[in-house]
């Protein structure tokens, strides 16, 4: 599947171990520019200064949470259609559905291996 | 202690209501006390405040402020700053290999056994923090058996009081956010991936 690894994604983590980690798989991947932001209200302001091709986000996070970060991306006329997926040790169906309801485009439970994310980036971003 | 002060008390107020009592049998229209009841139900009180104060004497609540609680709390930082530390090491040492250049194999496979020893070594983080998070279990043990041995020694019962304005936020927070944390009975990716389908 054709995907633009010159899209720039970005990581958002209050867990710089958990970034780093991203980061790193998204660099085997091929992907170089990659961003990252440590909670929702950081990674918004970064939003609404470059266009990112994708968003890949926690969701336990101070201040804002990801799902709160994901409900203002889909409500923000210029950031709606960006490519959203939760990475989040939050594995209640509950916060599935909830996620889903809010326009998530794919939720990945961690622990989870490059496979895994490798996958869910073709599923949302594939050409 | 408690209980001989009050036993004097009673005898004190026995003494001086006798004449009382004797002009009310004569008929005078004052209410009839029961000296003897009061006498008992004083005794009681006693006995209970007397247990109470050996029971809270017993929780020795100094030493789990003082020490138990904290001790717990800087096992739990230590555990938390070695695990990061070895997590740091670990990764440091993977990102070297992945960037090493393999055009000489022989260079490429010592540098590469070298940073492989590096990661074996961090990985010893584990012993140390299972003896910590031991002490820690520990420390809890005895907190949770001392207070389960008070309240159940003075039939203790939950005041309805308004929360700790804290603790509200933090639980609203938790409700409207879904802050679950993770879960032992959560959902599998396999099950996640279906409702994705």
């Amino acid at each position: 599947m054709g995907l633009d690894l010159k899209m720039p994604i970005l990581v958002v983590d209050d867990y710089q171990t958990m970034v780093r980690i991203i980061r790193n798989l998204l660099k085997q991947l091929g992907f170089e520019d990659v961003d990252d932001a440590n909670d929702g209200t950081a990674a918004l302001a970064k939003l609404k200064e470059k266009k990112y091709g994708l968003v890949i986000s926690d969701w336990n996070m101070e201040p804002m949470t990801g799902y709160e970060l994901l409900r203002h991306v889909r409500s923000d006329e210029n950031l709606r259609v960006t490519p959203f997926i939760m990475v989040t040790a939050e594995s209640k169906t509950e916060n599935v559905i909830a996620a889903k309801k809010a326009g998530v485009n794919n939720y990945i439970v961690k622990p989870f291996n490059a496979q895994t994310l490798k996958s869910k980036i073709e599923a949302v971003c594939g050409a | 202690m408690a209980r001989a002060a009050t036993s004097a008390a009673i005898r004190k107020t026995s003494t001086e209501a006798r004449p009382r009592r004797r002009n009310e049998e004569s008929g005078e229209a004052e209410p009839q006390v029961d000296i003897r009841m009061i006498a008992h139900e004083l005794t009681r009180v006693a006995d209970y405040i007397s247990r109470l104060k050996n029971e809270i004497g017993a929780l020795r609540a100094n030493e789990l402020y003082r020490d138990r609680l904290p001790g717990a709390h800087d096992e739990l930082g230590n555990v938390v700053n070695a695990t990061a530390s070895a997590t740091n090491s670990i990764m440091e040492a993977a990102e070297e290999i992945l960037g090493y250049d393999d055009a000489d194999l022989e260079t490429y496979r010592t540098r590469v056994q070298t940073r492989v020893m590096d990661i074996f070594e961090a990985c010893s983080f584990q012993d140390i923090t299972g003896q910590r998070i031991s002490k820690v279990v520990e420390h809890l043990a005895a907190v949770e058996k001392r207070l389960s041995h008070f309240a159940s020694a003075v039939n203790a019962r939950d005041a309805d009081l308004p929360p700790d304005p804290e603790e509200a936020r933090r639980q609203t927070r938790k409700e409207v956010f879904l802050l679950n944390g993770p879960s032992s009975d959560g959902v599998s990716q396999n099950d996640i991936d279906a409702l994705f389908d």
